[in-house]
């Protein structure tokens, strides 16, 4: 999964800007054009971290097209699978790929697959409190601090901030942790990439949102909690983390996550039932297009995320048989 | 027992006695028991009183324009920003070592503790970020210039920054003052444009798209009835064909318009430059308001609150609502507790006069009467969750395979929606009214019924004509109650159709008027989706608060209203008693 994403994105790596504001949308993305007599009502259903985005390409889209009407629900990305395959729903948007289970599922009321398509790249970010002084992370520390199973081959469970090398006031202080709750799909990603599948402590205070947690981690200093980059605000600080321990730290910045440097990068995708061979219908091939077009990109960088490459969006509008 | 009773007798010596008198006195005048009384109401009314209080101060204070700060730092970095909060803090012992004695000095006179100032910067498309910590020891220098503008845009949030030039129809110009009057004029004239291109798109392309999906589905129904190759099929395609052609072609004219006026719109910019020397050309349509922040009169002032206020009430919301307006929750709120009424009311009413009135008073309706005031105890959720359960799927979807098959896969009726919502709250709130009805109806006293059939009426005829006038009041109060508790409750919600963005309110201007299945937006929800939701929690958060005085007020205007009913109706019978 994470080799998956570094091959792809080394691609893009010529992609990323430099300067104080780094993101940028890939400038060889197309502008969205406008196509006649769209209408109907379209529906979203599925992941909380892609919320705000579908929101923002929603009120793209509708300005673009006055009158379609999109809906959105996000409670998590589990409740995307069931939507699509009630009918519920024609977009699923989820931060983690499919599960096969649920690929199953779809697949034996329809018989094909549902398509999915990468609508953004996140950096899931490691957050502290503003005033914690921790430089770096290794990925098997956070996973000692998480998890109780330790995979990652953590020595011992790390329960205060002096067992990281803290000192003065940290070292006798608790680590007090935040995350998602199960039904998200950031609790799902960051279990299969940091705790290699590991189960989480049950002292993880489980927040029924993203914002909810770097809140929570922003109220409590002695705090640590996992996020989309997205959601980071002034009074909480992402720490750069590395792939091994004592390897090189990376922060959560669009540079690191197109390189495939920073370890905890993924995709966030929108999946929709397209029966193989047949054409979308208009409505939902034009807000496909909305997405992967330059208009769509800057909604995006507007939440905080990380545009996608072109290389990724021409591959992608191939599995859906469109094109500008 | 017998040991007891007789180690009292034995103790009954004449001062226990009088002391035991003494103790029953203190507690027969009921001193002790009158202050716990009086505590828990002052407490009770203390803490009501606080949150509101919170909640009101909060809320009112969001839209007054605050000043901008630029605060100058000791590495050069200038930032501007209005200030937002600030903090006590303890710098690390690092940080300490790299300061001024001076500085040092100050911060161990305070125990270790200095403050840090938290600024909204705005600029979110040149800094990637909205606010900034800055602690006062980096501070060498704070002003507030009269030039730096505080600008709300469409898209990207806040611009703190100055002008440096415009472009007006095309021809750059410099502007002197924010009154020049062909720079304030070419900016009234956008927004107007900006307007007029939102209209048409709303209203008249709207109203075409709609006739095209209508068409659409008609044919689809044509399909589903006679087949793909039937003459009934091929005559409806042509219809519909020559139909569409025809909107088409009025939907071309249309886009033109709007196209005409956005280009238009095009030409008339303004460049801004913000503290550090960064430009951004925004055209002037979509600049919402801007203003001199330290150089606003009082009148000034008002006039930007109340504009925020105007904006915040009357407009729809934007950026994943967290700008613009709530009004589609306001209204989704509104229609949801009084289709919430329209339901619950009748039917608690009918339940609760024959379980008082008809039903022979024995084990059955005591169970009846103990398990509906059980019901009143379940958590809401689990209320949302039948309704989406049985009212979405279940009914919804028979609904929508009987009604609806040209529609589908699209659910109409088969998902969250106005009418599954309201639906969900009345069975959640009906044990208040059936409970309020009972007790209303037991205190209608007994001598005007029996007065009444003994003037030869029938039992609905007395119940009709004396019992329900009399128990009217308490009714209302019951129904009171239900809306209060429904237009406040949000979980259940979640599950039956509120939705983060609804984009058409529930009731229109498009037949059938009213659309009970649509996904509706809802202020309690609101305020949870800003408040936990949303990518900026930290300017999410006065929104918070003005959203929760909101819907608190909305609750109270409803309340009042039908406060105002119940009076009337008990000073009309007031005067018919005996």
């Amino acid at each position: 999964m994470l080799k998956k994403f570094g091959a792809v994105c080394v691609l893009a790596g010529s992609v990323a800007a430099t300067g104080v504001w780094a993101v940028e949308v890939d400038p060889s993305l197309k502008d969205y054009k406008k196509a006649a007599g769209v209408e109907g009502s379209l529906k979203s259903i599925g992941s909380d971290t892609l919320n705000n985005v579908m929101t923002l390409w929603a009120e793209g889209f509708a300005k673009e097209y006055p009158n379609v009407k999109v809906e959105i629900e996000g409670k998590g990305s589990g409740t995307a699978p069931p939507a699509l395959i009630a009918g519920t729903a024609q977009f699923g948007p989820m931060s983690r790929p499919m599960k096969g289970a649920e690929m199953d599922d779809f697949e034996k009321k329809y018989g094909y697959k549902p398509t999915g398509i990468r609508v953004a790249v996140d950096a899931l970010a490691v957050f502290v409190h503003k005033d914690n002084p921790i430089k770096c992370l290794s990925l098997a520390q956070v996973d000692a601090i998480f998890s109780k199973s330790r995979k990652h081959g953590g020595k011992q469970d790390l329960k205060t901030w002096g067992q990281l090398g803290m000192t003065g006031p940290w070292a006798s202080r608790p680590i007090s942790m935040y995350g998602r709750n199960s039904a998200s799909g950031t609790y799902g990603y960051f279990k299969e990439v940091v705790l290699a599948d590991g189960d989480y402590k049950d002292s993880v205070k489980e927040q029924p949102g993203s914002s909810a947690v770097v809140q929570a981690i922003a109220s409590d200093k002695y705090a640590i909690g996992y996020s989309g980059v997205g959601y980071k605000t002034a009074d909480v600080r992402s720490v750069p983390i590395s792939a091994t321990d004592g390897g090189a730290c990376f922060d959560s910045t669009p540079e690191n996550a197109y390189a495939g440097e920073y370890p905890i990068t993924r995709f966030l995708y929108v999946y929709l039932n397209k029966k193989p061979g047949a054409k979308l219908e208009p409505l939902r091939a034009e807000f496909a297009k909305f997405v992967l077009s330059k208009q769509g990109q800057t909604g995006v960088v507007k939440d905080g995320y990380f545009p996608i490459p072109s290389a990724v969006v021409g591959q992608d509008l191939k599995a859906l048989e469109l094109s500008y | 027992m017998g040991v007891i009773a007789e180690t009292t007798q034995e103790n009954r010596t004449p001062a226990a006695v009088g002391a035991a008198i003494r103790r029953t006195d203190m507690r027969a005048r009921g001193e002790p028991a009158l202050w716990v009384l009086g505590g828990a109401l002052a407490l009770g009314i203390a803490m009501i009183a606080g949150f509101l209080a919170l909640v009101a101060w909060n809320g009112i204070l969001t839209f007054i324009p605050k000043p901008i700060d630029v605060v100058t730092q000791a590495d050069g970095t200038v930032t501007a920003g209005e200030p937002f909060r600030e903090e006590l803090f303890r710098p690390d012992a690092e940080v300490l070592e790299a300061l001024t004695p001076e500085w040092r000095a100050r911060i161990a006179a305070a125990d270790g503790y200095t403050s840090r100032t938290l600024y909204r910067t705005g600029n979110f498309d040149l800094y990637g970020e909205d606010f900034r910590w800055i602690p006062d020891f980096t501070v060498t220098k704070r002003e507030r210039p009269a030039n730096v503008l505080f600008i709300e845009r469409l898209e990207w949030g806040p611009f703190v920054g100055s002008i440096k030039s415009a472009t007006i129809d095309g021809a750059e110009r410099q502007i002197a003052s924010l009154d020049d009057p062909a720079f304030v004029a070419a900016h009234r004239m956008s927004r107007q444009r900006w307007a007029q291109a939102n209209d048409i798109e709303k209203d008249e392309i709207g109203a075409i798209n709609h006739k095209l999906e209508a068409a659409r589905l008609d044919l689809r129904g044509v399909e589903l009835d006679s087949g793909r190759d039937s003459t009934d099929y091929r005559q409806a395609q042509a219809r519909v064909e020559a139909d569409a052609a025809v909107q088409r072609g009025n939907y071309d004219k249309l886009a033109v318009q709007v196209e005409d006026l956005r280009r238009l719109n095009a030409a008339n910019t303004v460049t801004f430059v913000a503290v550090g020397g960064e430009e951004k050309t925004e055209e002037m349509a979509h600049l919402v308001r801007f203003y001199p922040a330290n150089d606003l009169s009082f009148g000034g002032k008002i006039a930007v609150y109340f504009s925020r206020w105007a904006e915040f009430l009357g407009d729809e919301p934007r950026e994943a609502n967290t700008e613009g307006g709530v009004l589609p929750a306001i209204f989704g709120t509104a229609a949801m507790t009084l289709l919430m009424v329209i339901a619950v009311a009748p039917f608690g009413v009918m339940t609760a006069l024959y379980l008082r009135e008809y039903a022979k008073q024995g084990r059955l309706v005591s169970i009846v009467r103990i398990s509906v005031n059980n019901l009143a105890g379940v958590p809401s959720i689990v209320y949302g969750v039948f309704g989406l359960g049985f009212f979405a799927y279940t009914l919804g979807g028979s609904i929508d395979a009987l009604f609806y098959p040209e529609r589908l896969p699209n659910p109409t009726f088969g998902t969250g929606g106005l009418l599954w919502s309201a639906l969900t709250l009345a069975l959640l709130t009906v044990p208040v009214v059936i409970v309020a009805t009972e007790e209303a109806l037991a205190a209608v006293p007994r001598s005007m019924r029996e007065g009444s059939l003994a003037c030869g009426a029938s039992k609905w005829q007395t119940i009709r004509n004396i019992v329900l006038p009399r128990a009217m009041p308490g009714i209302m109060t019951g129904i009171i109650l239900a809306m209060a508790r429904g237009a406040g409750e949000v979980a259940p919600l979640m599950l039956v159709g509120v939705v983060k963005l609804a984009p058409e309110l529930p009731v229109d201007g498009l037949f059938p008027f009213v659309h009970l299945e649509r996904s509706f937006m809802h202020l309690g929800f609101h305020i949870y989706d800003v408040g936990f939701q949303s990518r900026n929690a930290e300017a999410g958060k006065p929104m918070v608060f003005v959203t929760t005085m909101l819907l608190i007020s909305l609750i109270f205007v409803m309340n009042v209203v039908a406060i105002v009913i119940r009076n009337r109706l008990r000073r009309k019978f007031a005067g018919s008693q005996f």
